[in-house]
């Protein structure tokens, strides 16, 4: 195999808040390979939206990347020099937020927008940037003379789509996407997808697709790590993570979201209780308190992320008897009784 | 055309309100107890000369009938006599108009230039020791009653070191060709100095602190993180993202505060005898002179509402979610 295109080795992110730190991301690790589609998936304040923007190195003022790497194309882009990250910031690197609405300027035309960046950072003139801004329109279905209109007059679905033509206006390696549909219906969405899907193997470039929502995960993406409060839990191809999850964290995940490429008739079994406070998590493994096969053991040690089979990662003490903890996670009851 | 719609709504809006303003300084005027006249009726007069007075002023008509007589006569700029200089109204009102719009847009573009560029700087200073040094004076200022101000500059720059005159608009026997050559000579200039500078002052912490608020706000807008993400310069992320729409609420405030600072005016024009409409208006109420009163009061309430309209158009020629919805 090459080298991945993006390898994470022990990032942590902290947010400092008065008196207290809160560990958003905790010694994460995994790689994203050249052209693949790679999935982030868990609930809401898991800490993707954190790792996600740490990948351009636009994060809050309160925030400081604190351990590990993220190579890039052969650079680590924790410790190159601002400058070096600018470069590589849209060109190389380039993201699509979760609300287009509010991440378009709305006092400036879409073209406006689109020419600052094809020529702020293009370096391309007013003509090319002109042609390039149509052609970037017509990739994601939209037609060139909408290039005039302001953001607020399009629909959701449509902004989603000018988001995606702005990430690709440069040519960029990866695009990382930050629940790019989480806003819109579901047909929007499988549409949507399916446009990143073929616009993904045209170009050749790679996606980071971060959602809560494992269906999304399902419908396109071709690896898959999942994150349970700041930490990776596992990580493996998309068709394994579905056929035989190893985490019991993904087991219930699966069973708590419908099929996007189906009408969905299974019944939906949610996975009761909360995540930890990332400020004070507590010890052992942080998913215990929610977890029907939790042991003594789980509670006072953490288990560490381990590969596990083939190109397969996780991090559970009872991984080793994943096949019979599959089957009962099968069952909603066993989900029911988590005090 | 989209553009049209807003301003054709809005300038008929305009003329209800002006009409309603009109109606009700009509009413104000008429139904006041006591004789409009006795200011200008001379005890000495006789009966018959007071009713001839009356008659001529058309006061023995009925009340609908006069109404329309004034709605006519407003109409073609008509604005009666004033009772104490026997003059016509419109003709002082058009003396004095301008040196009141003067020292308005002078010292509030002068307040607004200041508060937008302190406003931005102090938002990128934020949480700074410039910041903790500077938002007092500014609350300060603020606070200081502008007759107070006025007289704390007349005493240093005029009384103690002689650079500007204490008051009026020109020094004496000066005379000027046109009021062109009035307006742009070095004399006045010198004399609007203080008085602007006095209202410049007073009026500059709310643009300051609105552009302040505003900018801390916007850059914490999602459009301004995704220009950082893009890579863009500095100077696109502040000035074309942030500054650009921190600004909307800020020029649409400079209109409505012509209006405010029409009203707030008469402290000043008092202070450094500078013969504009506020410092009028509170002679003839004091005088008891009708017509220039309610000439006064009507020309202040047009520029109020005009600045008004022009507030709103102006927000939404600035802001496309209007212009283009
Ligand atoms: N600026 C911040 N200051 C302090 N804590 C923050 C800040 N931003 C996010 N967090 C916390 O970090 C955790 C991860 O947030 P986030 O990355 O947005 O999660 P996700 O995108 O998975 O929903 C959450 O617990 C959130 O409350
Ligand atoms: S380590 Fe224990 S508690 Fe944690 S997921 Fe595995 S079985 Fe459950
Ligand atoms: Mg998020």
């Amino acid at each position: 195999m090459s080298q991945p295109l993006l390898s994470v080795k022990n990032l942590s992110i902290v947010y400092e808040v008065p008196n207290l730190d809160v560990v958003a991301v905790s010694r994460a690790s995994f790689d994203v390979p050249r052209g693949s589609i790679v999935g982030l998936v868990g609930e809401s304040g898991c800490g993707k939206t954190t790792m996600a923007r740490a990948f351009t190195r636009i994060i809050s003022d309160n925030a400081k990347i604190t351990e590990g790497s993220m190579d890039f194309d052969g650079k680590d882009l924790a410790k190159i020099s601002e400058r070096e990250m600018n470069d590589l910031r849209w060109r190389d690197i380039a993201f699509v937020p979760q609300s287009a609405m509010n991440s378009l300027d709305p006092v400036y035309r879409v073209e406006y927008q689109m020419h600052e960046v094809l020529r702020g950072r293009g370096g391309m003139s007013r003509s090319q940037a002109k042609a390039r801004a149509a052609e970037l329109f017509e990739m994601v279905g939209i037609e060139a003379n909408r290039l005039r209109d302001f953001p607020h007059q399009f629909s959701g679905g449509m902004r989603q789509r000018v988001a995606i033509a702005l990430a690709l206006a440069l040519n960029p390696k990866l695009i990382v996407a930050d629940e790019p549909v989480t806003a819109l219906d579901v047909i929007v969405q499988r549409q949507i997808l399916d446009q990143m899907r073929a616009l993904q193997r045209d170009l050749g470039i790679s996606i980071i697709m971060v959602t809560h929502d494992i269906s999304v995960v399902a419908y396109i993406c071709d690896r898959t790590v999942v994150m349970y409060a700041g930490e990776v839990v596992e990580d493996c191809e998309t068709a394994t993570l579905l056929s035989k999850p190893l985490h019991p964290y993904t087991m219930g995940l699966k069973n708590a979201f419908p099929d996007i490429a189906s009408a969905g008739t299974g019944i939906l079994t949610p996975i009761s209780g909360a995540p930890p406070d990332l400020a004070r998590p507590p010890a052992g493994c942080r998913f215990a308190a929610r977890c029907p096969f939790a042991l003594d053991h789980c509670r006072s040690v953490s288990p560490t992320l381990m590969s596990f089979g083939d190109d397969h990662s996780v991090a559970c003490h009872r991984a080793h008897e994943a096949e019979a903890l599959r089957a009962q996670a099968a069952l909603p009851e066993t989900w029911g009784e988590i005090l | 055309m989209s553009t049209l719609k807003p301003v054709l709504s809005r300038t008929f809006q305009l003329i209800l309100v002006l009409w309603a303003v009109v109606t009700i300084l009509f009413l104000m005027f008429r139904l006041m107890p006591g004789n409009p006249l006795a200011a200008y009726i001379d005890p000495t007069f006789t009966l018959e000369q007071q009713e001839a007075l009356i008659r001529q002023f058309g006061l023995d008509e009925s009340l609908l009938r006069q109404y329309f007589t004034y709605l006519g006569n407003l109409l073609q700029g008509e604005l009666g006599y004033s009772f104490r200089y026997r003059t016509p109204v419109a003709e002082r009102i058009w003396l004095l108009l301008p040196n009141t719009l003067i020292l308005t847009f002078s010292s509030l573009i002068v307040a607004y230039i200041f508060g937008i560029l302190a406003g931005a700087w102090l938002a990128w200073r934020r949480a700074s020791r410039a910041e903790a040094f500077a938002l007092p004076i500014v609350l300060a200022t603020r606070a200081m009653p502008e007759f107070w101000l006025g007289m704390v500059l007349l005493a240093i720059f005029s009384f103690s070191l002689g650079i500007f005159p204490a008051g009026g608009t020109r020094s004496a026997g000066t005379e000027y060709e046109s009021l062109w050559s009035l307006y742009t000579s070095a004399d006045f200039l010198s004399h609007l100095a203080l008085p602007m500078l006095t209202l410049a002052i007073y009026s500059q912490g709310l643009p300051l602190l609105l552009m302040r608020s505003n900018m801390l706000d916007v850059m914490k807008e999602d459009f301004v993180t995704m220009a950082k993400v893009k890579g863009l310069s500095p100077y696109t992320i502040v000035i074309k993202h942030g500054a650009r729409n921190a600004l909307l609420p800020v020029m649409t405030s400079f209109a409505i505060s012509v209006g405010y600072q029409l009203q707030g005016n008469v402290v000043v024009e008092s202070v450094f005898s500078w013969p504009g409409l506020g410092r009028e208006l509170v002679s003839a109420v004091s005088a008891s002179d009708y017509p220039l009163a309610q000439g006064a009061f009507l020309m202040i309430a047009v520029v109020v509402i005009l600045m008004n309209l022009i507030a709103d158009l102006l927000y939404t020629f600035l802001d496309p979610r209007i212009s283009h919805a």
